[in-house]
């Protein structure tokens, strides 16, 4: 962890993590968040709601963005500030990420009919509905970006 | 070492087939929780009760293949029910609509005893 002060700035605290494209590595990401977000004094539903949202960006950066391939990473930077924890989870952007496709709704109701093919797409809208700020960009170095932060309740 | 960490076996208590599931649900739970869904309805299951276990994670693929399984349930007409999900999953089970289809319980106990009392069944 890199504490960076700058004069007059607060501290950030700052940890890096390099994943391989490789299912199953979520779970470091989501156990490395959820250990800094206990750290901070984040009540466990929001740990909780953390550990979900990071699961599913990381999880789409692999499948979607990096498209499995196993020699590309997902970088997860968590910034730990005064009162907030970000996120961002960024990958090799082998798939851009349709940004209109990612804005709707699910349609809930279709998914529960027999024969429905397409029970997923879950992952964007949950991270939506669990985080306090999230944005999706293309990174400057032309991957997809998801960043997110949660902001620690008084 | 981190692709499948997810255990499902089955059992029969009071006339609920049970489906213990320890570990977490992602997409390669896909296959055993299929297979012994499939396992408890070919022995003549009414009532299935997906039992998890608190400290343990949910996806969106999970949430597929547990939508999956509803619709199984449906087709079946069988009735199922969830027991052992922390708060966080019983809310994400509400938000994405499972708890439409499958009553939710807190443990085990609570759910056979509802089930056993539940006159539609």
């Amino acid at each position: 962890m890199n504490d960076k002060t700058l004069k007059g700035e607060p501290v950030e605290r700052v940890v890096e993590l390099s994943l391989p494209s490789k299912l199953g590595y979520e779970r470091v990401a989501m156990d490395a968040a959820s250990s800094l977000a206990n750290r901070m004094g984040f009540h466990p539903d929001r740990v909780e709601a953390l550990k979900t949202a990071i699961g599913e960006a990381v999880t789409n950066a692999i499948e979607h963005g990096n498209q499995h391939d196993e020699a590309m990473k997902v970088i997860v930077l968590l910034t730990a500030r005064e009162g907030e924890l970000i996120v961002n989870v960024e990958d090799e952007g082998k798939k851009i990420l349709d940004h209109s496709m990612i804005a709707r709704e699910p349609d809930i109701a279709p998914k529960y009919q027999p024969g429905h093919v397409d029970r997923g797409g879950w992952g964007i809208w949950l991270i939506r509905e669990l985080m306090d700020e999230v944005q999706i960009t293309t990174a400057p170095g032309g991957g997809n970006l998801v960043r997110m932060v949660i902001h620690l309740e008084k | 070492m981190l692709e499948d960490e997810l255990t499902v076996s089955t059992r029969q208590r009071e006339g609920v087939a049970i489906v213990d599931l320890m570990g977490d649900v992602t997409t390669f739970a896909e296959e055993k929780i299929n297979q012994a869904y499939r396992e408890v309805t070919t022995q003549g299951a009414r009532q299935v009760l997906l039992n998890f276990r608190q400290n343990d994670s949910i996806n969106s693929a999970g949430i597929a293949i547990l939508i999956g399984i509803v619709t199984e349930v449906n087709r079946n007409q069988q009735k199922l029910a969830f027991s052992g999900l922390s708060q966080h999953f019983q809310k994400i089970f509400r938000m994405v609509g499972l708890a439409q289809y499958a009553d939710i319980y807190q443990d085990e106990e609570e759910a056979l005893k509802h089930l056993n009392s539940d006159p539609e069944t």
